[in-house]
């Protein structure tokens, strides 16, 4: 276990220096992730507005700290494997990893954490941002906050898995880019990101509920909205933790059938 | 003209090299499709809880996604992929072979690539453009119809030159890749109207990254509600850009060889 | 080791006086310390590249620009093909001033690299020989009659239609050696042409090279770490070395000045036997014994040899030339 951990000390080391060394990159990246809400925000509060103040049990202010809240969620569990798979598959780095004693997903979790480390700060400073130009409204509550934490790491987890599994799509096929679209379009519609799932039509929500997308994102905000009741938040948490459970074994099993294929093929 | 000539030249070698890739037009036909249906599914949420967003009707909104798709599908058929291309051949010391050439290196690095299956969102552009333009009824006069294309044409202008300016950063910068990411996370803001937004959002549309002109503009032209001062806007701001964009591109080579300041 | 050849009765096509070049390059210790100083401060240094090179050709030579690695072979032929300014000194190819990159001047150069392709990847190489056609606005009988002449020369057949991805290196090479002649340049740029080729391709491309400027007059200034290159095609050579030209003349020349020795390879009846009293042994090999003697001593050596030993085989030669450049490159400026 200290081997692992030993590991992971020296990857996060290179990957800082390399961060680092393309400081630039980081900083236009966020952009991309703070305009989205921002868009939505503003159409939403202009509907809000011409329907006398609300929708759907949502204000101005409610939708503003929903998509900021949004905002965090999404950044702190995004993952960009399934972009990087099908190249180092093509490139011939894959087969580098498989040499080595250690299964690469360790390497894409360093790197993924590594980074979030090094947005945190900006990522913050954006909230603050955003908090002090759309004034949003949040019924914070000690218990949610603290709710809020195990939530946000399960739905991190769940949704790394769950992403990296899709981008082992790559071993089977080479059309991915039609794949990651389709996986994001569903993410985008029945996550909550954009717009409040209440607001869509029942059998969306429903669809939405059955897949984990619901869980991911828009639990936990719901959850930092102080929307929820404690025996909602337990019960979000179980469902997650058995989404937690599915993950891992569907990622073990494509995993290891995808490898087959793969060195049968000609690593 | 010259510059017609070369382009056929280059759009010809870009699509001999494609057609090898027939699998390429149904995939982006899936794309294609798929990102419209998003477009469409957010207005068809969005609209049915208001009849009208900020004072545009559902019509009005739609002709701005088919212009939202007709000039992304634009930039994404020459712009970004010849920009692309120059930014990598920076790197490779390609751009050697290009400034050996004998005609003006900022065009022949300009029309370079050509994916031509991103036409396929220029068809779609149009498509839903006309559909909006049919719903919209025949109030489109010939001084709308002017101020359209007027507003169209200064648009695709002022994204080119934008374009370059940043892709002419690589003489200066290393992984400008990314930077070329900004206008594409920016551009997203164009499938709504920019007056929808904030002032501060508005503004950063504007003279920052000038989405609003490229998608918003045209879209007001074509709902009658676009005055006379912000359709010369648009133009002097094409003008000047392009400008700019001349300076820099030169100001770059100039580094690029190696001439003192 | 001057300019001034009394060949240069016409005006020279290319012509350079103390040319000089310089970068700014920007350095960093490693070390995640060093990485976040370098957030706010970056630290340059100044590295000559070229140092007060001054040479000159006359039309139709064909002249070979050695020197190792990082010597500035590459940065002289890119500030004689435009693609670089100069720092200082004057630079003149066939009257125009390079870095101008006059329309009228690119129409009459070209530059060939190794190892890079200007032509496009996923379509054969005939298309792109459209492409430059319409660059250079090859008149269409003009073009014809050069693509069917270099295919002959240069054997590219078959080639032409196959997508550039699917050609050997070689092949590659050949296409896109026919692609920089299409325009018939006047003045050839080749940076380290056979690079990464195999002997036969290497051979095949000299030969070619020398019947091209046999052919069209073209002048051909020629820059290779391949001393094989140089001599099938170059009768001057031009030595740079860390920036500084150090010999520009005949390669006959350059071996006669250069070498203070003569190789003498000796096919003996016996094996085994001491030959360290004649002289230097480079190698001793079943009988077949290689001798390096002061150029002076040739003479009583072999007489030596011929009387004292059961001699098969004799035979006198110059040193590799390789050996003759690493000398003059360790011997700095003579």
């Amino acid at each position: 276990m200290r081997g692992l951990a030993d590991i992971y000390a020296q990857q996060f080391r290179i990957t800082l220096a390399s961060f680092l060394q393309y400081r630039a990159s980081i900083f236009i990246w966020m952009i991309g992730g703070i305009l989205e809400p921002v868009i939505y925000l503003a159409v939403w509060s202009v509907v809000s507005r011409s329907r006398g103040g609300s929708v759907g049990g949502f204000r101005a202010e409610d939708f503003a700290a929903y998509f900021i809240a949004m905002m965090l969620v999404n950044h702190l569990t995004y993952t960009w494997i399934i972009y990087e798979f099908e190249y180092r598959i093509r490139q011939g780095s894959l087969s580098m990893a498989l040499l080595r004693p250690l299964h690469p997903i360790h390497s894409d979790i360093v790197d993924n954490v590594t980074s979030k480390l090094i947005s945190m700060p900006l990522l913050a400073g954006t909230a603050l941002l955003l908090t002090l130009l759309f004034r949003p409204a949040f019924h914070l509550s000690l218990w949610a906050l603290a709710a809020f934490v195990p939530a946000l790491l399960l739905a991190f987890a769940v949704r790394f898995l769950i992403e990296w599994t899709l981008a082992l799509a790559a071993f089977w096929t080479v059309r991915v880019s039609a794949i990651n679209q389709g996986y994001f379009v569903v993410l985008l519609f029945l996550s909550g990101q954009m717009a409040p799932l209440s607001l869509f039509p029942e059998p969306l929500q429903m669809a939405a509920a059955i897949l984990p997308f619901r869980w991911i994102l828009s639990f936990p905000v719901e959850l930092l909205l102080g929307r929820l009741t404690p025996v909602e938040t337990l019960a979000g948490l179980a469902i997650l933790l058995g989404w937690l459970a599915a993950a891992l074994i569907g990622l073990m099993a494509t995993w290891r059938a995808g490898v087959r294929i793969y060195s049968a093929v000609g690593a | 003209m010259r510059y017609l000539l070369l382009l056929a030249v280059y759009v010809r070698v870009n699509v001999l090299g494609e057609l090898a890739y027939r699998a390429a037009f149904v995939m982006q036909l899936f794309e294609s499709g798929v990102d419209l249906g998003t477009a469409l599914g957010g207005l068809a949420v969005v609209f049915s809880y208001t009849d009208e967003l900020g004072g545009w009707r559902p019509d009005e909104v739609l002709a701005l996604v088919g212009i939202f798709f007709l000039v992304g599908g634009a930039i994404r058929l020459v712009i970004q992929p010849s920009m692309t291309r120059f930014i990598e051949s920076v790197r490779e010391g390609t751009l050697d072979f290009v400034l050996t050439k004998p005609e003006d290196a900022q065009l022949l690095v300009s029309i370079q690539r050509v994916d031509i299956w991103k036409l396929t969102d220029v068809a779609l552009g149009v498509g839903v453009l006309a559909v909006a333009l049919a719903r919209l009824g025949t109030r489109l006069g010939p001084w709308e119809a002017l101020a359209f294309g007027t507003a169209l044409v200064a648009g695709g202008v002022i994204v080119y030159s934008f374009w370059l300016i940043l892709a002419t950063l690589s003489f200066w910068f290393v992984r400008v890749e990314n930077i070329l990411v900004i206008f594409q996370s920016m551009y997203e803001a164009g499938r709504w109207p920019v007056t929808l937004y904030p002032r501060w959002l508005r503004y950063a549309l504007t003279f920052l990254v000038p989405v609003a002109f490229v998608t918003t503009v045209p879209a007001q032209a074509l709902a009658g509600r676009l005055d006379a001062q912000t359709l010369l806007e648009a133009v002097a701001l094409a003008a000047g850009l392009s400008v700019v964009a001349r300076i820099c591109w030169r100001l770059g080579l100039r580094r690029y060889s190696g001439a003192s300041a | 080791m001057g300019s001034g050849r009394s060949e240069l009765g016409m005006s020279p096509v290319i012509r350079i006086r103390d040319l000089c070049k310089t970068y700014v390059v920007t350095e960093r210790e490693p070390g995640v310390g060093a990485a976040l100083r370098s957030l706010l401060h970056r630290r340059t240094r100044e590295t000559p590249a070229v140092e007060r090179v001054s040479f000159a050709l006359a039309p139709g030579e064909v002249v070979g620009f050695i020197g190792p690695n990082g010597a500035g072979k590459t940065t002289t032929l890119k500030m004689l093909s435009g693609l670089l300014h100069p720092t200082s000194g004057e630079v003149s190819v066939l009257g125009y001033v390079p870095w101008k990159r006059e329309k009228a001047f690119l129409r009459q150069i070209t530059l060939l690299m190794g190892q890079r392709n200007q032509l496009v990847w996923d379509i054969p190489a005939a298309d792109s020989f459209e492409l430059n056609r319409a660059i250079y606005r090859i008149p269409a009988a003009d073009f014809r009659r050069t693509v069917d002449e270099l295919t002959d020369l240069l054997e590219l057949g078959p080639l032409l239609r196959k997508p550039v991805r699917n050609l050997s290196l070689g092949e590659r090479m050949k296409c896109e050696v026919a692609a920089a002649l299409l325009h018939r340049p006047q003045v050839v740029f080749l940076d380290e042409p056979t690079i990464g080729l195999d002997v036969t391709m290497q051979r095949r491309i000299r030969a070619f090279l020398a019947e091209y400027n046999r052919r069209c007059g073209a002048t051909i200034l020629l820059t290779s770490h391949y001393m094989a290159d140089v001599e099938a095609l170059c009768r001057r050579v031009i030595v740079i070395h860390r920036g500084q030209l150090l010999f520009d003349g005949d390669l006959s020349d350059l071996v006669r000045r250069f070498t203070a020795h003569k190789t003498i390879v000796v096919q003996l009846g016996e094996s085994h036997l001491d030959l360290r009293g004649y002289g230097e042994v480079v190698s001793a090999l079943d009988g077949a014994v290689t001798l390096r003697v002061p150029k002076a001593e040739t003479a009583r050596v072999t007489g030596r040899l011929l009387a004292e030993l059961p001699v098969i085989d004799l035979t006198v030669e110059d040193p590799p030339i390789e050996e003759v450049i690493e000398r003059v490159f360790a011997q700095e400026i003579p």
